[in-house]
């Protein structure tokens, strides 16, 4: 089954993009091909210049722990671990001596100092998705691959979150790439595509 | 078939592929397997060796004394219509050639037996005729003798013409499995191994009528002397305080465990599984399908997966069963009975009853599931129905457990021990885990992470770490004792400890075995023996003066063998006072232990009866006695002038090395009345049967160390699959799949390793208090247990934990992560 057609996408650094399209259209494995998790049969992903296919296992870990973060619509934080350690998860694999400061300083960032040591189970969605923005820009990548991440999220909350990653991309210069169905939230972004028929579409403004 | 057993049988056979349904099945099988191994084997001890019934006494009432029963001892008893026949049994020393051993001879007169049969190769009846005897297959082997063969017999060379496969009327007690002969009592004469005062259990066996044997019992009664005793056969009861009952009551209890364990295995698994099927049973109650038809649904399943592990299990139980009679049989007295065909199936049946207890619950709760489940996820009710429900499933197993048992104490006692020491051993290794990963959390990568997984688990692993020590001390403690306890215990007796005992040398003889020893450079010492019974403690009668625990002391129970000597006996230290002078009539002197638990004290009288004479003495001393220096050793010793004309006889001990002896045949053949008692060969008898016991018991404790696993298996797939979503999310963060693995297994390799230093901890300690208290010996260390079974466990938990483990490809973990 051929899932892409004639697919050709060109991110520049420090851009926002969204990819809108209904469900199945293939987004989120169009995510998975662009972050490395998953390898195209046919084609090539290049990152800075450097084609995706030519790095081994450890070299794509390597690239995702420095170069990319993810959020998630759900979340995806570690129950047994409170809002602190959760940030702090990977600085430490990235063996970072200042981590605790790190995680501190990105979870103030996000508006939770005070809650620094409250488990996941204790923390509102709202809460939570920030705890993952935290998380994901702690480590200053290069590009922040975002998966609905407003979903299960009210039409408030979900707007403060917009807000505020919006805010971090513009600060640090990170690239974003959002995957939505939300129509605001992918107009808040420099490029939109649409993903239709195994083919990518820019939609102008 | 309807549909609904088809969707049962289609449900289970997908559910086979699960780990919990796996695990369920094997905890099941072994359950039944060893319920099954345990039923049979029981059930054929106490059939042939264990119940008090007509064709084991060999009649329906036996009277049986240890003195030689007087020609007018039956006189004014009602004896019509009661056919009755007499018998002597006795230890003595039989041989061929070089070879000796202490056998249980019974001389016999016909008819015998009265009731039951006498089985031998070659078949016949009767009993042996004079100038013959029949032998057990243990006196063939051990005396490399063959039918045909002479047996030597005191003076008299036997001719053995049968071997004797099974007999009632074995006698009680150690005697009934020592290897058994059967001779004429004419023979005995000749023979001259009896002497007045010799050893020997006198019997005679009644058969009859059943309102006969009533009136002679009730007769009887009144007229019992304290050396006396009647066997009747009033109930269809087991023995008690038989050795072998206990042993059967131990491996009943070792079974416990795994019982135990199986349970919680399965009460696991079904409820993982009931929590993955909350959404095909609200789809099934949507589609129309009523509550009672969707718990036939599961309770068919539960039922297919009973016969498939019944079926299995029955027939492990039947391997396990040839086996261990096999390791049991050349230890066994004879051959036993078949079971009760219906024991083969109590297995099954107990399977079932935990599959349904167990299963019962969680399947009525899934019944009550509402079908808005589809829609908002909802769970069903968590009400007092459920908890109820849970409740009386757990005390019908319960009971259930215990009835098959057959001693609920025991069974409580060993629960709440098991309960104690698992939340011991489960709280310690949790705290063992803590203190060893916290440095290792500084060095690693993902250390912290360890560290934080340790605390996140810590209810499993306190569970798990409980059940993986408890198992494997209790299996090292069983291994290493079945053998080890007596090695140790003989080694730490000096070489020339003696390792002979001669009893019943007749007053007439002593000069002779004096003479026999001198002649042979052999250091002896014979003392005096005499029979009395304690009585009076200060010219009181003594009871009364006791508490009921004193009143029960082995002392009192028994007519004692008393002595007199000039001097102290060189083994016996004194404690306290003073050995007489010569002349110092109405002196004696007490062993330490029997003052102290009848709180006799310096200067008490203490009055016996010896023979029908009241003899009385001043309590001079107080002696240690070494019990197991294997010298003739006695509670209470008299000064020579008070016992020098009652009716004694002589004892004592002496060592020989083996190529010495051909000594104790001459000194047989030239006394062929006494009785020689080889330790040597008691030790290896009694070394058997431990070594034997912990066999079968090890194999017990291995079959659950099987459920353990089986448990560890659904504790660890609970903990692994909550641990998807954290490596889905690692691996999204640069860790890679490889560093992901290595973490489970580093936690998994620490928890081995603790459960196997504190599993060593526990068997040492438990070894330690066998040793010092058991064996009064000091304890050592056991250095291969702390070698090998910290590794061990490591190895159990990796290998666990690795079967289970699935790994996560990095392409599944974006879509795990999107589907959470």
């Amino acid at each position: 089954m051929q899932l892409f057609q004639d697919l050709v996408l060109e991110i520049q650094r420090g851009e926002s993009l969204a990819i809108i399209g209904r469900s199945g259209a293939g987004k989120s494995t169009l995510l998975s091909l662009l972050a490395g998790l998953d390898t195209p049969t046919e084609g090539r992903i290049l990152f800075d210049g450097q084609p995706l296919d030519t790095l081994d296992d450890a070299a794509r870990a390597q690239l995702r722990l420095q170069q990319i973060s993810f959020i998630f619509q759900s979340f995806h934080l570690l129950p047994e671990l409170d809002a602190l350690d959760n940030v702090r998860l990977p600085l430490e694999i990235q063996g970072r001596a200042d981590a605790d400061a790190q995680a501190r300083h990105w979870l103030e960032q996000v508006g939770l100092g005070a809650r620094l040591d409250h488990y996941p189970a204790q923390l509102s969605g709202g809460e939570q998705q920030r705890v993952a923005i935290a998380r994901a820009f702690a480590t200053e990548p290069k590009i922040l691959f975002a998966d609905e991440p407003t979903g299960n999220l009210d039409d408030d909350t979900g707007h403060q979150i917009i807000e505020q990653l919006f805010r971090l991309n513009a600060d640090v210069g990170t690239t974003l790439v959002l995957i939505t169905h939300d129509t605001d939230l992918a107009a808040r972004c420099q490029r939109r595509l649409h993903l239709h028929n195994g083919r990518l579409e820019e939609v102008s403004a | 078939m309807s549909l609904l057993t088809r969707l049962a049988g289609r449900q289970l056979l997908s559910q086979l592929r699960t780990t919990e349904w796996r695990a369920l099945l094997l905890a099941s099988w072994i359950a039944i397997a060893l319920t099954t191994l345990l039923a049979v084997l029981g059930d054929r001890l106490e059939r042939g060796l264990l119940r008090e019934s007509a064709a084991l006494l060999g009649a329906d009432l036996v009277l049986s004394s240890s003195r030689p029963i007087a020609p007018d001892r039956l006189q004014g008893l009602p004896l019509d219509r009661l056919e009755q026949t007499q018998v002597i049994q006795f230890p003595s020393m039989v041989g061929q050639g070089d070879n000796l051993m202490l056998v249980s001879v019974r001389a016999l007169q016909a008819p015998y037996p009265l009731r039951g049969e006498l089985t031998t190769a070659p078949a016949g009846s009767g009993i042996p005729a004079p100038g013959e005897v029949w032998a057990e297959a243990r006196v063939l082997t051990q005396l490399e003798m063959s039918l045909g063969d002479t047996l030597e017999f005191g003076y008299q060379p036997l001719n053995l013409s049968r071997e004797l496969l099974g007999s009632p009327d074995r006698g009680t007690g150690f005697r009934s499995f020592s290897p058994h002969i059967l001779v004429n009592a004419e023979d005995l004469e000749a023979s001259g191994v009896l002497a007045p005062g010799s050893r020997a259990n006198y019997r005679i066996l009644f058969a009859g009528p059943a309102e006969a044997i009533s009136a002679l019992n009730t007769a009887l009664q009144p007229t019992l002397a304290d050396y006396e005793r009647v066997h009747a056969l009033s109930k269809d009861q087991p023995l008690t305080g038989n050795a072998l009952g206990n042993a059967l009551s131990y491996l009943k209890l070792s079974a416990l465990i795994a019982l135990l364990l199986s349970a919680l295995t399965i009460v696991l698994a079904l409820r993982r599984f009931s929590l993955g099927q909350h959404t095909r049973s609200a789809l099934l109650l949507n589609l129309g399908l009523r509550p009672g038809q969707l718990i036939r649904v599961y309770l068919y399943q539960l039922l297919l997966a009973w016969l498939l592990t019944a079926t299995a299990g029955v027939l492990t139980g039947f391997v396990l069963e040839l086996a261990v009679y096999q390791w049991l049989a050349e230890l066994l007295p004879q051959a036993l009975p078949a079971a009760h065909w219906l024991r083969w199936f109590s297995g099954a049946a107990l399977g079932l009853a935990l599959l349904v207890l167990l299963g019962l619950p969680p399947i009525l709760q899934l019944a009550r599931i509402p079908v808005a489940h589809l829609l908002r996820g909802d769970a069903p009710p968590r009400d007092r129905t459920a908890l109820i429900l849970q409740a009386t499933s757990l005390l019908l197993l319960a009971a259930t457990l215990l009835a098959f048992l057959e001693a609920p104490l025991a069974a409580l006692g060993l629960l709440l021990f098991l309960l104690l020491g698992g939340a011991l051993f489960g709280w310690v290794a949790q705290a063992g885990l803590q203190l060893c990963a916290r440095p290792l959390a500084k060095r690693l990568l993902l250390g912290r992470l360890l560290l934080m997984r340790l605390r996140q688990q810590r209810q499993w692993h306190r569970l798990q770490a409980a059940v993986v020590v408890m198992l494997l001390t209790l299996l090292s403690v069983v291994w290493i004792s079945r053998s080890d306890l007596i090695e140790q215990w003989q080694a730490q007796f000096p070489q020339d400890t003696p390792n002979y005992f001669l009893i019943n040398i007749q007053p007439w003889q002593k000069e002779g075995v004096d003479e026999f020893f001198a002649g042979r450079q052999l250091e002896t010492e014979l003392y005096p023996m005499i029979r009395g019974r304690l009585t009076e403690l200060n010219a009181e009668p003594i009871k009364p003066q006791l508490t009921p625990e004193q009143q029960d002391h082995n002392t009192l129970r028994r007519e004692l063998n008393l002595s007199w000597m000039a001097e102290r006996p060189e083994h016996n230290p004194l404690v306290a006072g003073e050995w007489w002078q010569p002349g110092d009539t109405g002196a004696i002197s007490i062993e330490q232990e029997m003052a102290q638990e009848l709180g006799l004290e310096l200067g008490d009288t203490l009055g016996f009866d010896v023979g029908g004479v009241r003899v009385e003495g001043e309590i001079r001393n107080i002696r240690e006695v070494v019990w197991t220096s294997f010298r003739p050793n006695f509670y209470i010793i008299f000064n020579p002038e008070a016992l020098q004309n009652a009716p004694a006889t002589w004892i004592t001990s002496f060592h020989l090395e083996p190529e010495q002896r051909a000594v104790s045949r001459e000194l047989l053949q030239q006394f062929p009345s006494l009785t020689l008692i080889d330790i040597d060969q008691v030790l290896n008898q009694l070394a058997g049967w431990l070594q034997r016991l912990g066999d079968s018991s090890a194999l017990i404790l291995a079959l659950s160390l099987g459920c353990g696993l089986m448990l560890l298996g659904v504790t660890l797939l609970q903990a692994l699959e909550q641990r998807r979503f954290e490596s889905a999310l690692l691996q999204t963060l640069g860790v890679t799949a490889d560093q992901a693995r290595r973490l489970d297994l580093l936690e998994f390799l620490l928890i081995g390793l603790v459960c196997g230093v504190l599993a060593s901890a526990g068997a040492e300690a438990v070894l330690a208090m066998l040793h010092q208290w058991l064996l009064q010996i000091p304890p050592r260390l056991h250095l291969g247990l702390w070698l090998s079974l910290p590794p061990l466990a490591a190895l159990i938990f990796l290998l666990i934990g690795w079967m289970i483990r699935r790994p996560l490809k990095l392409e599944h973990c974006y879509r795990l992560l999107r589907a959470g």
